[in-house]
Order: structure tokens, then C-alpha cells, then sequence
């Protein structure tokens, strides 16, 4: 018997249910709104949807499925983008100002989920809704405002062209709210011309970057949505153990040592850890050893903050020491406010192009955020670029007099222009890098760092952690799916492994798959999440009602996981797409990872990571078995004729 | 001939010296500020292995011993990547490996997301 879908089932009378039906932790209803048509409208979600599907990346996986077939390609107008928060979002836990963007990204024209933080979730579930779900294309530009009951679809004429910050400055000016009174998410100069790799922002520095996403918000005209810090009441089922789960997590975030590094420094310590891993990409994978007289104690975690006036940028009820605010101190720049890079942003805007000076990538870190662009993509991007042009395989002719030589953060900025505008050869290169190798083809082709499937690999040398390769690879979001392993032991996996023993990195990738599905769904921080999973389930069980055990939060990932991967074999994204290209799958010729090969090895962790799993190896499906664990006995009819 | 035989019979020639580097954010386990590197010249004897010589400074340090170690004391935590002469365990060491002269033992901080 087919599960009924979510659109059958929902009550289509608008107005919040009784809270008393509700599992604590909800706000009950679910915002669609239809841009074609100019009208929204509120949906309540039953208490068995909520447990079957959580909310963020589980309830967009869901919607995903049941709403866009495989006509409805990124670029579609019945494509949904679906901005989804979780039960935590908005509670008294650390790093719950949470967004899932879950749509049909144009980087893979597959499965996307890529999360976000600041205050949206908050804001969102304070207004009364779990998610917004925006389907169709608006005739012109148009903003959306909620505040509340007050869901109005408004004229953005007067945002066009501006970059995010800027857009919700005009925006908190004419609406005459600040600070954290609203949060807004929008799309860059990128998005409005439909870069590939266009990424949607907001809240002055947190960024949905994966998969195009901001593209797909670009084609609905959609320029922004701004939710003002609405005033309902959020129940919880058990608000003294919520209390002591949200403080059990914030002393693992601050004891623990691994979490320990994040809670005092975010991500900041990744370069040199990474450096010594020979994980740090360094000028598009050509060497893993740092330019000549670079000072690698500037890199320390540190020094990266102390070398600027820093200021912090905490989100929803967060006490972590992660996002902070610098000033600009030195240079052509100085003075201007920026926001402090995460590792992703050093890598991406800085080491990945050669650039290694902290001041100047920071700077150009922040560039890329206003444009709104993927920083992952724009590294391998740029850092392919200056490549070619070094090699002569692209001509400073091609690019219109611009030459671009390694570290060069301001024509790498130029660059950003071209691109955001489709300027020239820019037009080219906002198709994202696989495309645009591609298209200039020759020895330039194989210089490119990308994955079969389309997605960007994030900001690490993967060479080096072909966990992470496999992962990336084998993904159906469009990203990372699995991710490093947290609390390892917890479910009984080593706590370490040989980073290249093949048959172990994929029991590990495959022994984790979930993990990550069920952090994206509850409306929290992948950082303020890296504790152990009894201490989130107290927490989800505590807001909810619930007796939720871990256990049930991988079967859940899990499930997530089995739906978003059904999703893009409809779209057409099979197994023969799970390989790196041959730049991202290449053999370190320097540094700690050396020699390794990684391809002799690939088609064996396939096979291991399949098993793990229990996918089919040859269709890539799920197979009948594993939907039947999973409770996703309404996919085995779609994905296996029977 | 004559030095290979003063080295047999000289007992201090046959102490092996290893160094052991903490890096960055691991220093604040072994009596630093989290910032820089701290080094240790351990000098041990032969047949000593990467485990030895990662107990020794442990017995020195114990919040590294808290840090570095799972629960059961036998097995590393995932919390500090350990790398002999820059290659991470595994590949050309485990633990149980002998330490030679003039090897390098290093601890890094793991990494912890993008």
C-alpha cells in the first residue's frame, strides 16, 4: 500500500491546530506559497508526519519526492524550494536559528540539501510555520515578507542588483526592522543571473551554498524572504529536560576535545590541521606544500582572530565562540567590515588560488558571500583558471585582458564580477567549472576539480581523505552526505581508521550514512550537533514528547538518505556518475599524502560502501529489503516496478 | 669498526632519540597555550614503540593522556590525528611499530568541519 503524500493528507483549512495535538517543539504548519499565482496559503501537518519526516532536510526530502518528477528539471517552474526549519529550532539549545534549503539544485539538476544558520529557523517558527515551500516563477522580482499571519508577496524592484548585504540592509531600512528583530535570506547579483553555483545568504554571513540553490530561487524571481522575529509561543512537552539536555550539550561542546576547538574557535584551526594532514587544497591540487616564505603561524587559530578587530556574530541562542565579525586592518580594503571566514572560506577564497595572505582572503571571502556564490565552487573555479593561464591553455584574450596569477585576490574579485554578470568569458565560467572545462576542453579539461554527478567538493584536498571522496561522490544532496564521523564509538565504529585503507574508509562513510540527515532535520548548527546523539535525542525527545533513542534517529537518516537518492535516480543521476574527475581523483605528487592513489582503489570501496549501505551496486537503488527497513515501502513500486 | 664497537658497548649509544611535536591546539595538552608547537626531545630505549613513546609523554601530561586515549587506555580517541615522520598511522606506522633514530612523532588536532 502507497503512503499517502503529504499534500493528501494535510487539512487544507488554514489556522494553527490545537497545541495540545501537537508533539511540543512544533509550530504545525507549513507555508506554500505560490509565486506564479501571487497567492500563499498555510498547511498543518499531522503529529505522524512530524515523526515519520522531522522537518529540514527529512520533510524537504519528502516534498522532494512526492512533488517534483522528473519533468521538472532546477530550472522548472513547478520545481519547489523548500526552506525548512526543525523541532529545535527556535528552543533554548545552542546553534537553533537553523535553515534546511532542500530543492533541485542546477549544479547536479538532482537532490539538494545545504543548511544555513543565523536566526531564520527561529524567526520562522516563531511566525508560526515549520517550513515555506515556494513553487512557480513571480512575473517580475518580488521579495516575500511574513510576519506572523502576515505573508504578503511584495515588489522587489527596488533590491535588483544589489548583493546580500546590501539587500537586507535596504530591506531592514524600509521595513524598519534591525538587528535580530528580522532575518532575511537572499539571493546575490549570482542568482538573479542564474549562476550555476549561486548560493542563497543571509543574516550578514551564513550562506545555503550548495548546488545551485541560489540559482533555483533566481529563476522563481524570488530575490528575497524576510521573516520578522514573530511573537508565538513555541510549546515543549518537557521544558526542565530540555533545560538539562540543551546544558549536556553545551558542556560536551566545551569539554570535549575535539568540540572543544570549535567552541573557541569555529572552524578556524582547519588550515593548519588540515596543512598537516595534506588535506589542505593549495592552488587547484597542483602541490600540497605551502608557497615558499608563507608564515604558517599567521594560520593559527589565533592569530587569525586576533590579527583583526573582531566582533561576535553569534546565532540563535548560541554560546559558542564560532562566527564573528572582523574589520579589514590593513591594505587597500582597510577598514572595511567583513565576515570571518570558516575553514571553507580560507580554503576556498584563499589557499585554493594561492592566496595566503589571511588579510586579503578574508576580504575576498566575504565578496564571494555578497555575490552569493558557493565558495567551494569559486576556489576550484578561480584556482582552475589561474592554472590554465599559467599553463597557456587560457589566454588573458579569452578573458578580456584579465590575467589572473596564483594569489591574486583582486582579479580573482574581478573575476567574480565577470562571473556574477556573465560577463564575456564569465558567461562560461558561471556554468561552474566541470561545464566550463567542458566547453574549453583540451589539456584544460583534465585540470578541473569536480564530480561526475556535478557537485563541488568541499574546500579539503580529498586526496587526502578519501572519505570524503567517496562521500562526495556517492552523495544525493549535492554535497557531503555523511560527512566526518562525530562520536564514532557511539554506534560502534572505530574511533579512527588508515585514511587510506579503502575497504575501511567506505565501512566507515557507509557505517555513518544518516547521521548528518538527522542533525539537517531538527533546525540546529552542524557544529553546535558535534555531540553525542543521546544528548540530541533527550533534547528532541524533551521539546517533543517523544521517546526518541538514537536508534531511531539513524533509521530516520537513513530513510532521509534512501528518499533523496530515489529522487535523483528519477532525475536520472545514476551510479555510473559516482567517480571524481581526473584532477579531484589524481595522486598527490607532494606533501604528507604523497603517492597515495586513490583510483586503484575506487571501484572496491563502491562495492564496500554499497553493501554497508544496502544499495544495489549496478542500478544504485535501495534495494527492496533496505526500503522495507526503512519503513519506505511506498518507494519499492517507483524504483523497482513491483 | 672500532665506533660500531664502542657504539655496542657504550649503553647510552643505545638510546634512541625521537621527537614528539605537538602542533597548535594540541599544545594545550602538554603544558601550552594552544598557539605554536611545543617539542619534546624523548629519548628512549630500543624496542621502544610509537605506543611507548606516546604513554611516556602521557605520563608527563595527563590531559594528554585524556585527550589522546579512548576510554579503554588501548586505543586512540578520534580527538588528535598522530603522524610518524608526516605520514598519518597506517601507513608506514601503527603503533606497535619501533620507533627508529631521529623519528618524528606528530600531534594534530583533528579536523572538525568546513
Amino acid at each position: 500500500m502507497r503512503e499517502s503524500t503529504i499534500e493528501a493528507r494535510v487539512n487544507r483549512s488554514s489556522g494553527r491546530p490545537a497545541a495540545a495535538d501537537l508533539p511540543g517543539g512544533y509550530a504545525g504548519k507549513i507555508l506554500r506559497v505560490d509565486l506564479a499565482r501571487g497567492r500563499s496559503w498555510s498547511e498543518p501537518w499531522s503529529p505522524e508526519q512530524m515523526r515519520s519526516y522531522l522537518g529540514g532536510a527529512g520533510l524537504g526530502a519528502k516534498i522532494l519526492w512526492d512533488e517534483v518528477p522528473a519533468p521538472v528539471t532546477w530550472d522548472h517552474p513547478d520545481n519547489r524550494l523548500i526552506l525548512a526549519t526543525g523541532p529545535l529550532a527556535g528552543l533554548p539549545v545552542w546553534g537553533t536559528g537553523g535553515l534546511s534549503v532542500v530543492t533541485r539544485g542546477a549544479m547536479t539538476n538532482g537532490a539538494t540539501s545545504t543548511q544555513a544558520n543565523g536566526f531564520f529557523g527561529a524567526c520562522l517558527k516563531y511566525s508560526g510555520y515549520d517550513a515555506i515551500v515556494i513553487q512557480g516563477q513571480a512575473p517580475r522580482w518580488v521579495y516575500l515578507y511574513i510576519q506572523d499571519d502576515t505573508v504578503e508577496i511584495r515588489d522587489a524592484a527596488f533590491l535588483a542588483g544589489k548583493d546580500t548585504w546590501q539587500t537586507q540592509d535596504a530591506l531592514q531600512e524600509r521595513l524598519g526592522f534591525s538587528g535580530h528583530q528580522m532575518s532575511v535570506y537572499s539571493i546575490g547579483p549570482a542568482g538573479e543571473n542564474l549562476v550555476r553555483f549561486a548560493a542563497i545568504a543571509g543574516d550578514y554571513g551564513h550562506v545555503a551554498s550548495k548546488n545551485g540553490c541560489g540559482a533555483v530561487m533566481g529563476k522563481k524571481r524570488l530575490k528575497a524572504v524576510a521573516i520578522v522575529r514573530g511573537t508565538g509561543v513555541l510549546r515543549v512537552a518537557d521544558p526542565q529536560g530540555l533545560l538539562q539536555a540543551a546544558d549536556e550539550i553545551a558542556y560536551d561542546l566545551q569539554t570535549n576535545p575535539t568540540a572543544k576547538s570549535l567552541y573557541e574557535y569555529g572552524t578556524l584551526w582547519g588550515v593548519l590541521n588540515l596543512y598537516g594532514q595534506g588535506a589542505l587544497p593549495i592552488k587547484n591540487y597542483t602541490t600540497n606544500v605551502a608557497p615558499e616564505g608563507t608564515d604558517l603561524a599567521a594560520w593559527e587559530a589565533p592569530s587569525l582572530r586576533q590579527g583583526f578587530d573582531h566582533r561576535g556574530h553569534q546565532c540563535n541562542a548560541c554560546g559558542m565562540h564560532h562566527c564573528h565579525m572582523q574589520v579589514i586592518p590593513t591594505g587597500p580594503h582597510r577598514g572595511e567590515i567583513v565576515d570571518e571566514p570558516e575553514y571553507e572560506g580560507w580554503a576556498g577564497a584563499g589557499w585554493a588560488i594561492g592566496a595566503t595572505d589571511p588579510v586579503a582572503v578574508s576580504w575576498l571571502n566575504t565578496q564571494v558571500d555578497r555575490a552569493g556564490v558557493d565558495v567551494n565552487e569559486f576556489g576550484w573555479l578561480v584556482g582552475w583558471v589561474m592554472e590554465c593561464q599559467e599553463k597557456g591553455y587560457l589566454t588573458a584574450e579569452q578573458l578580456h585582458g584579465l590575467r589572473l596569477r596564483w594569489g591574486d585576490v583582486e582579479a580573482a574579485a574581478r573575476l567574480l564580477t565577470m562571473i556574477n554578470h556573465r560577463q564575456g568569458f564569465g558567461d562560461i565560467l558561471a556554468e561552474g567549472v566541470k561545464r566550463a572545462a567542458e566547453a574549453v576542453g583540451g589539456p584544460a579539461a583534465s585540470c578541473a576539480i569536480y564530480t561526475a554527478k556535478g557537485a563541488s567538493p568541499r574546500g579539503h584536498d580529498h586526496r587526502a581523505r578519501w572519505e570524503e571522496m567517496l562521500d562526495t561522490a556517492t552523495s544525493s544532496t549535492g554535497t557531503l552526505e555523511t560527512g566526518p564521523p562525530v562520536h564514532p564509538t557511539e554506534f560502534g565504529m572505530p574511533a579512527r581508521i588508515n585514511p587510506f585503507d579503502p575497504e575501511a574508509v567506505a565501512r566507515n562513510v557507509g557505517g555513518h550514512l544518516g547521521r548528518r540527515h538527522f542533525e539537517d532535520s531538527l533546525g540546529a548548527c552542524i557544529f553546535t550537533t558535534r555531540t553525542r546523539m543521546e544528548n540530541l535525542c533527550r533534547a528532541l525527545s524533551a521539546a517533543t514528547g517523544w521517546e526518541y533513542p538514537k536508534e531511531e534517529a539513524m533509521r530516520f537518516g537513513r530513510r532521509t538518505a534512501a528518499l533523496l537518492r530515489a529522487f535523483d535516480l528519477r532525475c536520472g543521476l545514476g551510479p555510473e556518475l559516482e567517480r571524481p574527475s581526473p584532477r579531484y581523483g589524481s595522486t598527490p605528487v607532494d606533501g604528507p599524502a604523497q603517492g597515495q592513489a586513490v583510483e586503484p582503489h575506487w571501484e572496491r570501496m563502491l562495492e564496500v560502501w554499497y553493501a554497508v549501505v544496502g544499495y544495489d551496486r549496478k542500478t544504485g537503488r535501495p534495494t527492496r529489503e533496505t526500503l522495507r527497513a526503512l519503513g519506505l515501502q511506498f518507494l519499492i513500486p517507483a524504483l523497482w516496478g513491483d | 669498526m672500532s665506533e660500531v664497537r664502542s657504539a655496542i658497548r657504550n649503553p647510552q649509544s643505545e638510546i634512541l632519540h625521537v621527537t614528539v611535536e605537538a602542533v597548535a591546539w594540541v599544545t594545550q595538552f602538554v603544558g601550552g597555550d594552544g598557539t605554536r608547537r611545543r617539542i619534546f626531545a624523548e629519548a628512549v630505549p630500543p624496542g621502544a614503540t610509537v605506543r611507548s613513546v606516546l604513554l611516556g609523554l602521557c605520563a608527563r601530561f595527563p590531559a594528554l593522556r585524556q585527550a589522546l586515549w579512548d576510554r579503554t587506555g588501548n586505543d586512540l580517541a578520534e580527538h588528535i590525528e598522530v603522524l610518524v615522520n608526516d605520514a598519518v598511522l597506517g601507513l608506514t606506522h601503527s603503533l606497535e611499530s619501533p620507533v627508529r633514530e631521529g623519528d618524528r612523532i606528530t600531534l594534530l588536532g583533528q579536523y572538525t568541519g568546513g
